[in-house]
């Protein structure tokens, strides 16, 4: 709401300076989001006070703090009887409606001064004609929407109804008329929807500058009827603020009687007849009581019951404090809070806000002891660190994505990764699926880098993706969830496994770097994660390489997957001579495995044997066959074998890796080896290798 | 015997060293003047032959040549290393203007970093983390939350619904409303954090997605006077001990509402820099950082707690905001973009 604050002093003494009244105001829950050094404030109220959507609102909750005189704009007292107007209620959800006719007593339109159009000026909004700005000002300065209608365009009763099918109406301000949802609250004549209640007037009852007679409509509407209105057609109003937060059914007669006395004041309008009014609300007469000394358990403050009722009689209720206890302290609630006053604990607010939330007593409730971080938050601080190590940052994305994006997977209709979640409402195509996958947005991650000449990449995200599930009953009654979330953690690495240099000693950030990574994330957390064959079932084995992809096991159970990044997939999204890498994680299982226990041996202090071995591999046959075959063909003397050098040649016209595989024997305490039995075990060894499944593929000693 | 010319024999070894300027020469002097077949070795095995009346004084002058001789050639070789290790130092020289060559470390979402910030705060206090899920029932998200339909409140929160009648969730106050629902025992101490959802318009500082952090502490007498004093406590830990002010805030769940705001850094309070008004508070002095207030009636009885018999302080802390203010990037679809250059210069600004 945009006020001046010159306009508020008249209605409650201020502080002098600006930045006095702006914390003031703050103080009380009227936070000032901007301020003018010329006086122009532009306030942030409360969602529950409609109440404070007008001068005399705000001023009412200052003189509640500061005890000064509250001074309201003078209002013609207007008098109930016959209708100037055939009315003719048919729904309940006008709670109040009144109707006074006032007619031009002259040629003149009337003009309202300067004075009285500073509210007007200071909200922003331009003078139109005096019988439009009198009900904006009635608005501004009470809180009381009303509307004219040109009585001479109307046709017949003025009904308070529900829309009927099919109808439309052609609200002030827009191109055309426009259909209006079935059962949205109307203002109509016999022929013609004349307002859509609470939110706006139409054109073909709009007063001009030629209108002779006037019809004065104010009222109370259901707020939820406005507000469904307003956000049906798209029309947010001054009005529909007021109303849709409740209004105040007390207040018609006072916010019309404003505008009669605004128009009659210019000398251009007078009255004809009395006010008509159909509706039959009945004030309820809320009483909320409370005990003080409860109040002054929860402010931890005494709070004497006189205090209590003087409090709440400058806030507008009727408080009394029983003479039998001395304790109950009992409230009517004025009409204008019946809308968000129902409890003692709304009383404890107005109490606290009257009091000033910064003049109660402070404490820290007792604490018994501290909590440390589960063992899922430490693990995942242990994993965090570890991938931080290796360069990779944490990103976030978003929980949806477009079609366009699943688009780029080229993937047909019935693959799994095209089975969605869908947001009904979302304002960007961007977001019209929930993510059942975090590897197109990695792919994008990458090729938004790309984009920007940053090549490389290293990202991880903790984050969640969600699967369509059949909804059943639960026990509450309700339906479960059309999905299941899955949390993972995924990776995203392409480039150099470290950034260029000026001593380059960098390799490619490709697949046996992310192997790397798993296998130090299998050192650090004491897990037993391994890579295993991929799974051609896995919902990414399409998007990754075919001949470069892996599942990750955890104790030989899939966790997850590792891969190269699909050469079509990478086309798909414009990602150029890069090969991205991509590790996928199941969290939940990678977050809960128990970690192993480090079985520790002491180096020995004697001095191992070291020996070297170079295997020659035709295409296809892994490396690690033959580790493998060495290790269980060897003596419980060898404590390592490893891969050491890699020679690719070409053998007899064959493609051929050669590896050398460095074989560690360490001798102990009264087992000491000679090198003869050493030799004799590497012997065994070759002919493990060259005898067994290993040799059965081709695979020969390189002597 | 004649008595060995000790003299020339010492003036030769000296002349010898004199030339000597390597460690291969010192040792060619050591073995021609002091090895085996060195005139000094043949005096020494020559001894028995010098009269017995004469031999000590002999011996003692032949011994005496020879360790000054060891002596002097260990010293020319000592002085020989020195000049070698301090040439090969001396040609060692790195430059140390090039830059260093440990792989660089990746770094912690600003977002994460300030949530466990704030957890560790709320573990001291006995809080543990809960989770819940984003997918949720419109219930826990409103209903539950004393957020009925239509309710203006809904608008502060524009939901993304998706299929089934579910939606995104708002904020992370679910978490709290599925913790009630379980009926835990006495104290419950909770914090919950993670992404919420608001369905609006996206620019530079509005996000689709974003973070945010909950607690919830439900005991019996809990006050306004406690609620005061656990966001003090919280506010003090994450920002220094700068002045903490409440003001009247409203959210559906809680009543009263408060509003935390804590002394702006920049202007300590006052409002305006320099004559001008303080870019980092927008002249207010203050900058709000929590929301917070006593567990709404509605929602104690939505669960089946007696309010009169137990209260609860609510609070929500919003980590992307906080962070944003943390590293200074007012855009904060920055960091919720995917451009690695933003995080590289967020963690290495200025390297």
């Amino acid at each position: 709401m945009k006020i001046h604050v010159d306009v508020l002093r008249r209605y409650t003494p201020l502080p002098d300076s600006l930045r006095q009244v702006r914390l003031l105001l703050d103080d009380l829950g009227l936070e000032v989001k901007r301020l003018n050094v010329d006086g122009h404030l532009t306030l942030e109220l409360l969602a529950n006070r409609g109440d404070h959507h007008c001068y005399e609102g705000l001023a009412r909750e200052i003189t509640g703090r500061t005890g000064e005189a509250l001074t309201t704009p003078p209002v013609a007292t207007l008098t109930l009887g016959e209708p100037p107007w055939p009315l003719r209620l048919e729904t309940d959800l006008c709670l109040v409606y009144t109707a006074t006719l006032l007619e031009r007593v002259g040629e003149a339109a009337g003009q309202l001064d300067e004075a009285q159009l500073a509210p007007l000026r200071a909200a922003g909004l331009a003078s139109v004609l005096a019988p439009v700005d009198a009900t904006n000002l009635s608005n501004l300065e009470l809180g009381q929407p009303t509307h004219v209608f040109d009585a001479d365009t109307l046709v017949g009763a003025v009904t308070i109804r529900l829309s009927r099918p099919g109808e439309r109406a052609w609200p002030l301000f827009t191109a055309e008329p426009v259909a209006v949802p079935e059962g949205t609250l109307v203002i109509a004549d016999d022929v013609k929807i004349l307002a859509i209640a609470g939110v706006i007037g139409c054109e073909e009852s709009k007063t001009t500058a030629s209108t002779r007679r006037i019809l004065l409509e104010s009222a109370t509407f259901d707020p939820v009827k406005v507000r469904i209105a307003s956000r049906a057609l798209g029309i947010h109003t001054d009005s529909t603020a007021r109303f849709e937060r409740g209004s105040d059914p007390a207040r018609p007669l006072i916010g019309a009687g404003r505008v009669v006395q605004l128009l009659e004041g210019t000398g251009a309008w007078r009255r004809v007849g009395d006010t008509g009014q159909v509706g039959a609300w009945v004030n309820p007469e809320r009483v909320v009581s409370l005990s003080v000394a409860a109040a002054g358990r929860f402010f931890g403050m005494p709070l004497p019951g006189e205090q209590v009722v003087e409090i709440l009689g400058r806030l507008g209720y009727i408080a009394h404090l029983s003479p039998d206890d001395g304790d109950t302290v009992t409230a009517y609630v004025p009409t204008w809070r019946l809308w968000d006053v129902e409890y003692a604990d709304d009383l404890y607010e107005d109490l606290a806000r009257s009091i000033g939330y910064n003049n109660t007593p402070v404490a820290l409730p007792p604490v018994d002891m501290g909590a440390l971080p589960s063992a899922a938050e430490t693990r995942r601080h242990q994993i965090d660190g570890l991938l931080q190590s290796f360069g990779f940052y944490e990103v976030f994305t978003d929980g949806f994505y477009g079609r366009a994006l699943i688009e780029n997977l080229g993937l047909p209709e019935a693959h799994p990764l095209r089975a969605h979640v869908q947001t009904e409402n979302a304002l960007d195509r961007a977001y019209s699926l929930l993510k059942a996958s975090c590897f197109p947005q990695a792919v994008e991650l990458v090729a938004l880098n790309q984009r920007v000449k940053n090549e490389q990449v290293k990202a991880y995200e903790w984050t969640r993706t969600f699967h369509p599930a059949p909804q059943h009953s639960l026990p509450s009654g309700r339906l479960s969830a059309p999905c299941t979330e899955r949390r993972v953690l995924w990776c995203v690495a392409s480039g150099t496994d470290r950034p260029r240099a000026w001593l380059d000693k960098s390799r490619p950030a490709d697949l046996f770097f992310l192997k790397g990574v798993v296998e130090e994330l299998a050192v650090a957390l004491g897990l037993n994660l391994q890579l295993g064959p991929a799974q051609a079932s896995a919902p990414l084995a399409d998007v990754l390489h075919p001949a470069r992809q892996a599942s990750v096991l955890l104790n030989g159970a899939v966790i997850g997957v590792v891969g190269e990044v699909h050469p079509s997939v990478l086309k798909g999204f414009k990602v150029r001579k890069l090969r991205p890498v991509y590790l996928e994680l199941d969290e939940d299982t990678l977050l809960a495995a128990q970690s192993q226990a480090v079985g520790f041996e002491e180096p020995s202090e004697l001095h191992p044997i070291d020996r070297s071995l170079a295997f020659s591999l035709p295409p296809k046959v892994e490396a690690g066959l033959v580790s493998e075959t060495l290790r269980a063909a060897g003596p419980p003397s060898l404590i390592r074998v490893s891969v050491v050098d890699l020679f690719e040649h070409e053998d007899g016209g064959v493609p051929t890796r050669t590896f050398t595989y460095a074989l560690t024997f360490q001798t102990t305490k009264g087992q000491a080896l000679s090198a003869d039995e050493v030799n004799a075990a590497c012997e065994a060894m070759i002919a493990a290798v060259e005898s067994g499944e290993p040799g059965a593929r081709g695979v020969r000693l390189r002597r | 015997m004649n008595r060995p010319d000790t003299q020339a024999m010492f003036a030769a070894f000296t002349a010898a060293l004199a030339e000597a300027t390597t460690l291969e020469q010192i040792e060619a002097v050591r073995q021609a003047h002091t090895g085996k077949k060195s005139e000094i070795k043949l005096a020494l095995r020559g001894l028995g032959a010098v009269p017995a009346e004469d031999r000590p004084a002999v011996a003692k002058e032949v011994n005496d040549v020879a360790q000054t001789m060891e002596r002097a050639l260990s010293e020319a070789s000592a002085a020989i290393e020195a000049r070698a290790l301090a040439a090969r130092l001396s040609e060692e020289w790195v430059d140390l203007s090039l830059p260093g060559l440990a792989p660089p470390r990746g770094a912690r979402h600003p977002v994460i970093s300030v949530e466990e910030d704030c957890l560790a705060v709320l573990r001291q206090l006995g809080f543990v983390r809960v989770d819940g899920p984003e997918v949720e029932h419109p219930y826990y998200n409103f209903d539950a939350l004393n957020i009925p339909p239509h309710h203006p409140a809904r608008d502060m929160q524009d939901t993304f619904w998706v299929d089934g009648g579910y939606l995104l969730r708002s904020h992370t106050t679910t978490v709290q409303a599925r913790v009630l629902e379980s009926r835990p025992p006495l104290p419950i101490r909770v914090a919950s954090a993670g992404r919420v959802y608001r369905n609006e318009a996206v620019d530079a500082t509005h996000l689709a997605m974003f973070h945010q952090l909950e607690g919830l502490w439900i005991d019996r007498g809990l006050t306004f006077a406690h609620l005061k004093g656990l966001l003090t406590t919280i506010a003090q830990s994450l920002y220094g001990r700068r002045p903490v002010r409440f003001k009247p805030k409203f959210y559906p769940y809680t009543e009263p509402s408060v509003g935390v705001d804590l002394q702006c850094g920049v202007c300590e309070g006052e409002g305006e820099v320099s004559g001008a008004a303080c870019e980092a508070c927008h002249g207010a002095g203050w900058v709000t950082i929590l929301g917070a207030g006593m567990v709404h009636p509605k929602v104690f009885r939505e669960f089946g707690y007696d309010p009169n018999e137990v209260s609860g302080i609510a609070f929500g802390l919003g980590t992307t905001r906080m962070a944003s203010q943390r590293v200074g990037v007012s855009k904060v679809a920055l960091l919720y973009g995917q451009d690695l250059r933003v995080h590289t210069r967020l963690h290495r600004s200025g390297v």
